[in-house]
């Protein structure tokens, strides 16, 4: 019965698998690869892991595969994928070597069957949450606070590659009430070492200086 | 019968082959960004059957440290890939070759 459903799951994963590199359009890769976390976490649960693989479903197929949809949505970029034309005489070598790859692995799942792992059918408490938690934070708390400074990184990190490079000058200055530019940004002629300040009280005098109209789009609706 | 080990870890090398393929063959960034997540996945099976075979709980705990890196990996290189889209306005890898000497 465990057989049938490992097949099962096993073999979902892998086609799912296979379609996310079959697919030429990346939101199919994407739903695919949703497929291929599902199945795994469905082996997760089998392998008496239920909180490793709730996470999974949690984490992965719901933050960071929206995250990929998100920006695949984002992008919106429906070009076709060039047909590569260098590199079609290494097709036959790399056949030759996963075929010798492939006989590797067989040779090795058939010949050396001495070590043999029992599973255990007493039900024992490995995979929940209390003996997961209870480990996370007294033996592997190093690695656990290493993950939380990692986390912040790459906070950072995102944050700064995502957003536009900087908008205004470093000696513009920007006060509640009233806008203040500096010359620079106005005229393209002024030196940017130039500190006069032109001074605006709203938003459209700012504009119609920096020769932005920005009224434009609400007034054309 | 009951599934062996060898069983899983036979399925977690197709897997991750399978991401190592997608990422060679792809030219789509953001298809050769979900090979990759693929390949950590496959890595994560291995982790989850050996943490159940030896009884040992040790396994899933680094599963949890390979999902912290991939959400960091997944930021981080989803912003670059937005960059990369700004600056250039294509997401195929060959385009991106500014670096190359």
């Amino acid at each position: 019965m465990l057989a049938l459903l490992f097949i099962l799951f096993a073999g979902l994963g892998i086609g799912c698998a296979l379609a996310v590199v079959a697919q030429r359009n990346p939101l199919y890769s994407a739903i695919s690869l949703v497929g291929v976390f599902i199945s795994l976490a469905c082996l997760y649960v089998m392998l008496a892991a239920p909180f490793i693989a709730a996470v999974q479903v949690i984490v992965y197929a719901g933050a960071i595969m929206v995250l990929v949809v998100f920006v695949i949505m984002l992008l919106n970029v429906e070009q076709e994928e060039r047909e590569r034309t260098r590199l079609k005489f290494l097709v036959p070598a790399a056949v030759l070597l996963a075929a010798v790859l492939i006989a590797e692995v067989a040779f090795i799942l058939v010949s050396v069957q001495e070590f043999r792992v029992t599973p255990t059918s007493t039900p024992s408490d490995i995979g929940t949450t209390y003996s997961i938690g209870s480990q996370l934070f007294t033996r592997y708390l190093l690695p656990f606070e290493i993950t939380s400074i990692l986390l912040l990184m790459a906070i950072v990190g995102a944050m700064t590659l995502a957003r536009r490079g900087g908008l205004l000058p470093a000696n513009a200055r920007v006060v509640p009430g009233a806008q203040q530019l500096t010359l620079s940004m106005v005229d393209p002629a002024v030196q940017p070492d130039n500190l006069t300040l032109v001074e605006t009280d709203t938003t459209d005098e700012a504009a119609r200086l920096l020769g932005i109209d920005h009224r434009d789009k609400d007034d054309a609706e | 019968m009951e599934p062996q080990l060898s069983w899983y870890l036979a399925l977690s090398a197709i897997l991750f082959t399978i991401g190592v393929t997608g990422v060679i063959i792809k030219r789509n960034i953001i298809a050769m960004f979900m090979c990759i997540e693929l390949m950590l996945n496959a890595v994560n099976l291995t982790f989850v059957a050996f943490a159940s075979f030896f009884q040992d709980v040790t396994g899933q705990l680094f599963v949890f440290i390979v999902m912290t890196v991939a959400a960091a990996e997944a930021a981080v290189g989803l912003g670059i890939i937005i960059a990369i889209f700004r600056n250039r306005e294509t997401l195929d890898v060959d385009d991106a070759s500014i670096l190359k000497l």
